[in-house]
């Protein structure tokens, strides 16, 4: 019989064979290692997660949660993550792209030729206008090449907020003052608007991942900042969102994925290359064999 | 928990194990470790390339079936890399079925194979050897 | 600033890469980038599938292979599926893996064929095959599997069929688990998975 739990109602019994079933499941699906050394922490998330979705057993709950039922999945995951979004989050892929990938990049371009960076999903703004602020900030060569950013969204809501570009203090909270005073203007009430300079020189659009022909109108992109949405797709769509993102792609340019994501659970189709300070994901610079 | 508790205790390599199958690995890990062994794992070839990219390991035992990247193609990729990884020791299991899977093994450049299911006693003593192999 | 914006992005070409009928002689083409491309505009296309079918015979390429095999999950109707099949005995690893991922991407459309797979006479396809059977609903899982634990006699196929049955199996597994227990108790790891399986299967709640 389960205990009651802190309210007084009946707590499900969820048990360690349970929990390692559970942690089993996700590791297969998304490449996320829940670890036995932290067993309290995930016990807990479990819980929480079988209370929200109302679940009488640790059973229903599993089944639920193999079947992504109303994208289950992501809740789990997003209960053992940090979710918000802020500025220079992940901070060491933008450094992987100052410090290595664009130098590689450059080596394969005309000179006069535009760099392409696409943020996909953009959500409010926060990645795109890291990536600009960033490169500006860090990259000696920021001056001598043109840079195309886009920004895309399939929630249209979500875009229209990034090209307004207005935040609270605790999106900026990774940013020095200097930089806020530089690149921000301060609102009242405690916000701050992206310096308009910058928000129009983004481009925004509206974009489904999963739609071959929306797709297939992007092209050349020297790096894809694809972060922390291929991983929720099911089997199929993110096979086919991975083949469209491959032809966004020059030959020889990059993808980044989310922190915990790794595309030994997407596709097979990119090299993976090891830098200093991220592991990055590659389209060959030809189909060719080179054997 | 006292000083030495915290020591790490010397291992007597770390190993990465490959295998689709979550079964497989939990024996491995717990076989290996009661052995001495630092045991990591990987569902898949490219999991696997993540990981021997990212840290250092003595040997890596790789399935030859696991989607998305099998063991020969991962073993492949291994020996093509252009860096220290490419000299890796590896060793191959493949079932009893596949005399071309062992072929096919030789040929990408394992260091040796096991056929399926593989006994407590033959996994240790060819991951004590494989493992001391220089790299 | 650096940063231009050309508001070309997502308009380019719409209308011409509709306009433009999908060659099927370009999947013959002798060079893979056209072959790419032409597999991906023929996903989703049934007529296409016998031309896809014969690409997948010729192509050496595995990028153009993955992208013919997506081609093909695409259509995801029978006649995609009976292309897919016989390349889970190919003698190739590679050809194995790509087929076994396109197929688990269509759980109903293969379903009627998971009888002949987990009967067929090489074990490695009914490896293969036990794989398709975790993306099935619970208690189906679980009678197709303790079917075959009861008549299978090759270990790496019990092992394969347990392993699934860990994640997804109901109690109506433990029976015919703890009998292939009996049956291989004197085998290398199988007796230890069928434990670790009985006991998440058992676990109360």
């Amino acid at each position: 019989m389960a205990p009651p739990d802190a309210q007084g109602g009946r707590a499900v019994h969820v048990t360690h064979e349970d929990v390692r079933r559970l942690c089993e499941f996700i590791y297969r699906r998304t490449g996320m290692l829940f670890d036995d050394s932290k067993r309290y922490y995930i016990d807990r998330r479990i819980a929480e997660r079988i209370a929200a979705t109302g679940s009488e057993s640790f059973q229903a709950y599993f089944a639920a949660l193999r079947s992504d039922a109303r994208q289950e999945i992501e809740h789990l995951v997003n209960a053992f993550t940090v979710n918000e979004t802020y500025f220079y989050r992940e901070e060491h892929q933008l450094r992987c792209m100052t410090s290595h990938l664009l130098d590689d990049l450059l080596l394969r371009k005309q000179s006069g030729e535009s760099l392409r960076i696409w943020s996909i999903p953009c959500s409010t703004g926060e990645e795109p206008y890291s990536i600009a602020i960033w490169l500006m900030e860090n990259w000696s060569e920021v001056d001598r090449h043109n840079i195309e950013i886009v920004a895309s969204d399939i929630d249209t809501r979500a875009m229209k907020a990034a090209a307004e570009g207005i935040y609270g203090a605790r999106a900026l909270m990774r940013l020095s003052p200097s930089l806020v005073d530089r690149y921000f203007v301060r609102l009242g009430d405690g916000q701050f608007q992206i310096d308009p300079g910058l928000r129009e020189s983004i481009q925004f659009t509206h974009v489904n991942l999963v739609d071959l022909r929306q797709m297939a109108t992007y092209r050349d992109f020297d790096i894809i900042f694809c972060r922390n949405v291929l991983i929720y797709f099911d089997d199929a769509s993110r096979r086919i969102a991975a083949e469209s993102l491959f032809d966004c792609l020059q030959p020889g340019g990059y993808i980044c994925l989310g922190h915990s994501e790794t595309m030994s659970r997407i596709s097979p189709l990119f090299d993976v290359r090891r830098f200093p300070d991220a592991i990055v994901y590659q389209r060959p610079e030809t189909l060719h064999d080179r054997s | 928990m006292t000083g030495a508790d915290m020591v790490q205790r010397k291992t007597r390599g770390r190993i990465l194990v490959v295998d689709d199958s979550s079964l497989v690995r939990l024996y491995c890990c717990d076989v290996l470790e009661r052995a001495g062994f630092e045991v990591d794992q990987a569902i898949n070839g490219l999991e696997a390339m993540e990981k021997v990219l990212a840290q250092t390991f003595d040997l890596v035992i790789v399935d030859v079936n696991m989607p998305r990247m099998d063991g020969m193609s991962f073993i492949r990729a291994l020996r093509g890399n252009d860096s220290p990884v490419a000299s890796l020791p590896s060793l191959i299991v493949t079932t009893e079925a596949s005399q071309q899977d062992r072929d096919d093994a030789r040929a990408a450049g394992a260091n040796f194979y096991l056929v399926k299911p593989v006994s407590e006693a033959d996994l240790v003593r060819h991951v004590a050897v494989l493992a001391g192999l220089p790299s | 600033m650096p940063f231009i914006k050309r508001e070309t992005a997502g308009q380019a070409d719409a209308a011409t890469a509709a306009a433009e009928a999908p060659q099927l002689a370009a999947l013959q083409d002798f060079d893979p980038d056209v072959r790419w491309s032409a597999a991906r505009k023929l996903g989703g296309v049934a007529a296409a599938v016998p031309a896809l079918a014969h690409a997948l015979k010729v192509e050496q390429n595995p990028r153009v292979r993955e992208a013919v095999m997506t081609a093909l999950m695409r259509v995801g109707d029978e006649a995609s599926v009976r292309v897919l099949l016989p390349y889970l005995h190919s003698q190739d690893a590679a050809q194995r893996s790509a087929a076994i991922e396109a197929l688990q991407a269509l759980p109903e459309v293969v379903s009627p064929f998971m009888t002949a797979l987990l009967d067929d006479a090489d074990s490695d396809v009914r490896i293969l095959a036990t794989e398709l059977v975790r993306n099935m609903p619970a208690g189906e899982a679980t009678r197709v599997l303790g079917d075959l634990l009861e008549r299978e006699l090759q270990p790496n196929v019990c092992a394969a069929a347990v392993d699934v049955l860990a994640e997804v199996g109901t109690p109506e597994a433990l029976p015919a688990l703890r009998a292939c227990a009996e049956r291989f108790r004197d085998t290398p790891f199988l007796p230890f998975a069928i434990a670790t399986a009985v006991a998440r299967i058992s676990s109360a709640g």
